[in-house]
């Protein structure tokens, strides 16, 4: 059962004012709201996912002093969520692991060299702008499908169109 | 629940102490005061605080000096403020960087249609024009470092923004003290050369925020 708005918002207060016992249970009905919101988003396995959750989790805690109990509770639990997911993906260096490519590659010799790494923002200048778009707010800024086309104005379906011809023409520059 | 996440939690909540309301605010502040206060060490004990002081302020000019810098520097808190939180929440208010440097510019614009040409390059130049600009540059160093010091334990996620504000504040907070040292009296000097000396930390802000504000 997921705790609402509200709730969360009732125990983050709490916590402001000293309460230990609220401060626990905020941070324990946030992990799996947390988890969600990196699984939609971030290509990992779990263990890398729950890494993520437990930065968000300790800068949450750490920087509560930044939340201001006048304004919305979770608007700024994600806002810590997705800086900490930004700095994902710099930390790697803006690569993606190539078994992102997965779905587009089945070549034997790209599946072997799947730990390899690819500066993909080099690789994104390569690709029509709207490709290019579309791959930079879904994998590097960490925005969901949702999000990416808001972003652009354009439809979800374009977007997903986008992100298959970009992948795969990066698919081809990169040899397969 | 992963078990190792539950242990997280579990050593997190070990210390939960009170948080009182303003304590972004107060900061933010503690930094710019701890600057300042380096500041005014280092502007007594240099270049030494104008001995007309006592009759200058009964006249318009360093009023005009202290209100542009300080503007400068309040806009930019006020932005610096908001950068310290982590949502993404509307800057409009920076557009009222005009207001103070168009007000400047105008009184600098009617001195220039009031003095002779033979005396605008002093109007311009002033007395000292060589080092004024790296003044202001230098005595921000420290109000510079105090804000960084206060951002570092909140939560910027606009991080070349949030040093941008933190150096632009900087520079104009310090410009307001310096103006306790300056004697130049001319609209046009302060635009160009304390202007100066004040984006100049903006810019080294924007440069570094990146680096050092993050958390």
């Amino acid at each position: 059962m997921r705790a609402t708005e509200g709730e969360l918002q009732t125990l983050m207060i709490g916590g402001l004012n000293g309460d230990a016992t609220a401060q626990r249970a905020l941070l324990r009905a946030l992990a799996p709201v947390l988890r969600a919101f990196f699984e939609r988003r971030v290509h990992s396995d779990a263990e890398g996912i729950e890494d993520l959750v437990q930065d968000s989790l300790i800068a949450i805690h750490t920087r509560r002093a930044t939340y201001d109990p006048a304004r919305p509770f979770t608007a700024w639990a994600y806002a810590v969520a997705r800086y900490k997911m930004v700095d994902h993906f710099r930390r790697r260096k803006q690569t993606v692991p190539l078994d992102d490519f997965a779905e587009i590659l089945s070549v034997a010799s790209f599946e072997a060299a799947s730990g390899a790494q690819i500066d993909v923002a080099r690789l994104l200048e390569a690709l029509p702008s709207k490709q290019a778009a579309a791959i930079r707010a879904t994998r590097i800024d960490g925005l969901s499908v949702a999000e990416a086309a808001e972003r652009a104005g354009i439809s979800e379906s374009d977007v997903k169109i986008s992100i298959h011809r970009g992948l795969k023409t990066l698919a081809a520059r990169v040899g397969v | 629940m992963r078990p190792t996440t539950d242990m997280l939690i579990d050593t997190l909540v070990l210390d939960v102490p009170p948080v009182r309301a303003g304590a972004v605010e107060r900061r933010v502040l503690a930094g710019l005061a701890i600057g300042a206060v380096l500041v005014c060490i280092v502007i007594f004990a240099t270049l030494g605080v104008r001995p007309d002081l006592a009759q200058a302020v009964h006249r318009p000019t360093i009023w005009m000096k202290w209100g542009y810098t300080a503007s400068l520097g309040a806009i930019a808190l006020y932005a610096l403020l908001r950068l310290a939180r982590p949502e993404r929440r509307g800057l409009g208010m920076l557009w009222t960087f005009v207001v103070p440097v168009v007000l400047l510019g105008v009184v600098a614009a009617v001195d220039m249609a009031r003095t002779p040409p033979a005396a605008m390059p002093h109007l311009w130049f002033g007395h000292s024009w060589r080092h004024c600009s790296m003044l202001v540059l230098a005595l921000s160093l420290p109000i510079f470092g105090g804000f960084l010091w206060a951002i570092r334990a909140l939560a910027p996620t606009r991080l070349r923004l949030a040093g941008a504000m933190a150096g632009l504040s900087a520079g104009g907070f310090a410009a307001t003290l310096y103006g306790f040292a300056c004697q130049e009296t001319s609209a046009l000097f302060v635009l160009t050369w304390y202007s100066l000396g004040i984006v100049a930390p903006m810019l080294i802000g924007s440069i570094i925020g990146p680096r050092v504000l993050r958390w």
